[in-house]
């Protein structure tokens, strides 16, 4: 129990370290290209937080959270440009309506298991890309361009100032992180780690699975729609090609895997990573096409395959291994 | 109309079964749900295109020299890259794969450009008009080539040595090894075989299909529905996974709407994975 207390209060002060870095790092920087990168490092980050729910936690692996990002866009985009509601609103409605697709569509889904839930989650998430696509009073494949001028910043969301972005994103990350750090440790992130680890055992032990497979599908399938709202409103243009392609919903697992899975910090820190990967190779070999994702995948594979459990596992320290009765012996000799 | 339907959706249907046998291929055998057999047919479809410029051949007769080719690459990949990953968890597995087909499209991207490019002669033009059915003849070959490619490659795995080596892999890896099987050489085979096919694929579908590095990728998602549909299991359920797939594809374009026959293909797999979550013929 001390030793538990005494990891926690290590959590805060890194935390806290961590957090007071965050804030204070706009200061130094004042190239406008490296606060763009650290808003999408925000929004990557809670992209993975919220897909770390159902893909880390509970092992189911979703490869279509990209529809629940397109939703949360769109709800933010059609609510100024259609209705000229506040994103601090229409955000929530895109969470709301969400975690009801999550819902309706996640009984049919979390029945299926490993490559067929992916699959099957994949094929979900390309339907609704191309319902967006071919939906034209959401704009269809042209998208949705809803700058707003005549309201006040704090009404729209639009700043015109990168740094106001940053702080707002920073607050929504530090909130995600708080709550995965308190799930990480409840009841229900034992119950998830439960069933990833043998559904059928914990079944056995009265764990109502599909209860709280579908509780972790929703949380997570809500914040990846937050997510997307905030994308929205930093670009202030969205169209189906951008938030739902294939490659999106892959970019998320990615984030987090890269960073480790069923980890607090594992998405952030992947989020990192990768953004400033793909980012800073972007810009530097934006004169031959393709270089850049080449780049990026190869380090990629290199991350993945040399560190398969994640960044994480750099920062961790090796675990005492636990000897077998053979190795034993050779030692003992 | 119907017949014709039904052949359209035929010849679809037996270029997305080359592309889910091999998906099938290395999920039954490696439990690797592979991204990267889109980018094998791109890859292909370019083998052909090379041979077609340089020696005026017809896609028909790359086939070999794509397969020969493809199924090189496919285990040096494997050799590389996949062998590596197999130690680590599913999940990093699948992601290197999707990370390979990623590098492959914009390393093709690099050395191609982006240009929309096709077959100009082919050796098998016209149609041949029944009345109720008009086949144009360049259509005819991917039916009877993923026909002959199917066959062979029952006939591979029930008939030889490695071919059983493989199947019994895919059954149960430790008892296969028990057994004396060599597990390594059944994974690079199949590995190997699998990245062949999608080769011969991208062969056949450059008849009329345009060459471009992200060609493979549209029909990687139909693959590996067609797969999950099909039930993993077996070639014979990839095979009809696909052809069905591709009957699917092509109703739901003509009778209902073009724009969404994707979304009906998703709606059939989830009704049929609500009710059979293995697929169609899955154990």
């Amino acid at each position: 129990m001390k030793n538990y207390i005494h990891s926690k209060s290590q959590f805060m002060i890194r935390f806290l370290i961590g957090l007071l870095a965050a804030a204070l790092l706009p200061l130094f920087i004042k190239t406008p290209f490296a606060v763009h990168v650290m808003i999408l490092i925000c929004i990557w980050a809670i992209l993975g937080m919220g897909w770390n729910f159902i893909g880390g936690y509970a092992g189911q692996v979703s490869n279509g959270h990209a529809l629940f990002y397109g939703i949360g866009a769109y709800s933010c985009a059609i609510g100024m440009k259609s209705f000229g509601a506040t994103p601090w609103v229409t955000m929530w409605i895109g969470v709301a309506i969400s975690v009801g697709l999550a819902f309706v569509l996640g009984a049919p889904l979390l029945r299926l298991k490993g490559h067929y839930f992916a699959v099957a989650t994949m094929a979900i998430g390309e339907s609704g890309r191309i319902i967006f696509l071919n939906w034209s009073a959401v704009g269809g494949a042209t998208g949705v361009d809803f700058l707003e001028k005549t309201k006040p910043a704090w009404y729209t969301m639009q700043f015109t100032s990168k740094y106001s972005y940053y702080y707002i994103y920073l607050i929504f990350v530090t909130i995600i992180l708080m709550l995965t750090k308190v799930l990480d440790k409840s009841k229900f992130g034992y119950y998830l780690r439960a069933i990833k680890a043998n559904e059928e055992s914990a079944q056995s032990v009265g764990i109502n699975t599909s209860r709280y497979k579908m509780l972790a599908f929703m949380l997570s399938a809500g914040v990846v729609s937050l997510a997307g709202s905030l994308y929205a409103n930093y670009l202030q243009y969205i169209d189906p090609m951008v938030v739902m392609p294939l490659n999106v919903s892959l970019m998320i697992c990615l984030v987090a895997v890269m960073g480790g899975i069923g980890t607090v910090i594992g998405p952030v820190i992947g989020a990192i990573v990768l953004t400033v990967i793909s980012e800073y190779t972007r810009a530097a070999f934006s004169s031959v096409r393709g270089f850049d994702l080449f780049l990026y995948g190869i380090l990629v594979i290199l991350i993945v395959i040399f560190l398969p459990d994640g960044l994480v596992s750099l920062f961790k320290r090796k675990k005492q291994k636990v000897l077998t009765p053979l190795e034993m012996e050779g030692k003992i000799k | 109309m119907v017949i014709q339907c039904i052949f359209e959706g035929l010849v679809i249907g037996s270029i997305l079964a080359l592309i889910s046998m091999g998906v099938a291929l290395i999920w039954g055998v490696m439990n690797v749900l592979s991204f990267s057999q889109g980018e094998f047919l791109m890859i292909g479809m370019y083998i052909t295109y090379l041979f077609n410029q340089k020696f005026g051949l017809d896609p028909i007769f790359s086939i070999p020299f794509a397969a020969i080719v493809m199924f090189v690459v496919g285990v040096l990949i494997y050799k590389g890259l996949i062998r590596k990953a197999l130690k680590g968890p599913v999940l990093s597995q699948r992601l290197v794969t999707f990370a390979l087909s990623m590098v492959l499209v914009n390393g093709m991207l690099m050395l191609a450009t982006s240009e929309f490019r096709t077959i100009p002669k082919v050796m098998f033009t016209g149609t041949i008009d029944f009345g109720f059915l008009v086949i144009s003849k360049e259509k005819l070959v991917p039916l009877i080539v993923s026909a002959i490619v199917t066959l062979l490659l029952f006939l591979f795995m029930n008939r030889t040595k490695s071919g059983k080596g493989i199947r019994a892999t895919s059954m149960d890896k430790d008892a296969a090894e028990l057994v004396g099987i060599n597990i390594e050489l059944s994974y690079t085979l199949s590995f190997g075989i699998a990245s062949a096919i999608a080769g011969v694929a991208g062969c056949v579908l450059s008849y009329y299909y345009y060459i471009t590095p992200t060609s493979g990728s549209s029909f990687l998602l139909f693959g590996l529905i067609a797969v999950a549909l099909g039930g993993f299991g077996s070639i014979f359920g990839a095979y009809a996974g696909g052809i069905l797939m591709g009957l699917v594809d092509v109703f739901a374009g003509v009778y209902f709407n073009t724009a969404f026959k994707y979304v009906v293909v998703c709606i059939l797999f989830m009704l049929v994975v609500s009710f059979r979550p293995k697929g169609l013929f899955g154990k």
